[in-house]
């Protein structure tokens, strides 16, 4: 049964140094809101995991909360590359940052497989490609059936999931709609999670395509309004292209990270 | 005419024959080549917006949200047009990083979808800037594989100065044609492995009028232009 609570209450209990943490979203619904509430209250040493790593992480990384990156694709969607990855990555800065590169599908699989109870999942790709090199999280297995080989990759249970929804009932049910990624799988895969929603209404009535996490695989419920944005919430607000753009400039350059840093998380 | 336009009509030309399978092109170019594609001689294709709907011209024909794309993918009806850091002559090709992977020189966006994507279905690149930092003896991380380690089909190569294919018994890279204007020394002297070069090799063919027509009305405002580095 999901608790309704704060933000930074919510972050406070949930999120713990030293954990493996997925705040997924795709193009929509990011969860940058409760990113900024990890970055004020300083932890360290996280594992961060997602699919698509976007701003939210390029801003986690540089202000220090990570460890490590699980990850498929990092970058600024539609501007170009993300520059605090690329500085922990390449020179250390603000701290070493560990990458742990899979595919899209594996990252999705992963988490299926998380949600399932299930150890790994299996999946044709990666035979041949240098991850097979580098990622110690994949093997081979030979299908029982037809002996063909194929990719194993472990289950990939975060200590917790964040993720933001258009809204929830006062139950802690959580409806979201439009474009998902893989917030449903990460939720369910995670040991604890918090959702931040736009709203909580009386009802949740039937939308086309929408997701719907049960009040009981939900650890807890924060209203924060806009809490998506830059990116969007359909049916809410649209998604604001020139702070993408923004970032892009902001990011380059240690100092005016720092500054920025300082003055919107004042961390 | 631009070269812009030669290179939509070349990478257009890609999907031709495909019927219907979902058209997965990345970036300005190879996306209206893919939607001339459709508006000519591929009708079937189908065409995503990158993230929930399956779009035609005048709109919205369809819903499938990007995690449904890797059911297609498994399926193997998606031809995909990638982009490539680097790529060598059997078409491994590489977006993760240059450099070593664990201290690389500069960390890029990561595999992305290219180790499915190849194994599964066929696989073109588009290359804006053909040169030898790009098309190198041995990439330094392999996310998309080639034929040489397996890939399902690495159709063509479309880049600002030629197209190039693997219609070889070994299945190496080669020349299959260049832009207008474009010198066959000069593709071999941008590319930093040996080419199989044909005895003769033909231009890459030039959009036709009725072509024309439709990349201007699909791009009114000329996009396609700004993504090759001027001459």
């Amino acid at each position: 049964m999901a608790e309704l609570v704060g933000l930074a209450e919510g972050i406070a209990a949930l999120v713990h140094d030293g954990d493996t943490v997925s705040l997924e979203g795709f193009t929509h619904l990011i969860p940058v809101a409760a990113g900024h509430e990890i970055i004020r209250q300083r932890r360290r040493d996280l594992t961060l995991a997602r699919m698509t790593p976007d701003i939210v992480y390029d801003q986690m990384i540089g202000a220090g909360c990570a460890r490590r990156l699980i990850f498929a694709w990092g970058g600024n969607p539609g501007v170009g590359s993300l520059h605090r990855l690329r500085d922990a990555v390449e020179n250390d800065w603000p701290a070493p940052l560990e990458i742990e590169e899979h595919s899209h599908a594996g990252m999705a699989n992963r988490y299926t497989a998380g949600a399932s109870g299930l150890p790994f999942a299996v999946l044709r790709g990666y035979t041949g490609t240098d991850l097979v090199r580098h990622t110690s999280s994949l093997a081979t297995v030979t299908c029982p059936f037809t002996g063909e080989v194929l990719t194993a990759v472990p289950a990939l249970n975060p200590d917790v999931a964040v993720i933001h929804a258009q809204r929830a009932d006062r139950k802690g049910n959580v409806q979201l709609w439009g474009l998902a990624g893989v917030q449903k799988e990460a939720v369910l895969a995670a040991k604890r999670c918090l959702v931040t929603v736009e709203e909580i209404v009386e009802e949740l009535d039937a939308r086309p395509n929408a997701v719907v996490l049960p009040s009981w695989v939900i650890t807890a419920v924060a209203v924060v309004p806009g809490g998506a944005k830059p990116s969007y919430a359909q049916g809410y607000y649209d998604r604001d292209n020139l702070y993408y753009r923004r970032w892009d400039a902001i990011s380059r350059d240690r100092d005016t990270f720092t500054g920025w840093l300082a003055d919107e998380l004042g961390s | 005419m631009s070269i812009a336009d030669v290179c939509v009509v070349a990478c257009a030309e890609a999907w031709r024959g495909d019927g219907e399978v979902l058209a997965s092109p990345m970036g300005v170019i190879p996306t209206l080549g893919a939607k001339l594609a459709r508006a000519t001689f591929s009708p079937g294709l189908l065409l995503s917006d990158g993230e929930a709907f399956l779009m035609h011209e005048n709109g919205i024909e369809g819903w499938m949200p990007y995690r449904q794309v890797f059911t297609v993918v498994a399926s193997g009806r998606r031809h995909v047009m990638m982009g490539a850091s680097q790529i060598d002559r059997y078409g491994n090709q590489n977006i993760s990083c240059i450099g070593d992977w664990a201290r690389p020189k500069s960390q890029l966006l990561g595999v992305r979808g290219a180790p499915g994507n190849t194994i599964n279905h066929p696989t073109s690149y588009f290359v804006p800037n053909h040169s030898p930092k790009v098309f190198v003896e041995n990439v330094d991380m392999v996310c998309g594989i080639g034929y040489d380690r397996g890939a399902f089909e690495i159709r063509v190569v479309v880049t600002n100065l030629a197209v190039l294919d693997f219609d070889t018994p070994s299945h190496e890279m080669r020349l299959r044609s260049v832009h207008p204007g474009v010198a066959v020394e000069a593709v071999v002297e941008a590319t930093g492995f040996k080419l199989s070069i044909p005895d003769s090799v033909p231009i890459t063919r030039e959009p036709t009028e009725s072509e024309l027509a439709i990349i201007d009305r699909l791009d009114p405002s000329k996009q396609r232009e700004s993504q090759l580095p001027r001459p």
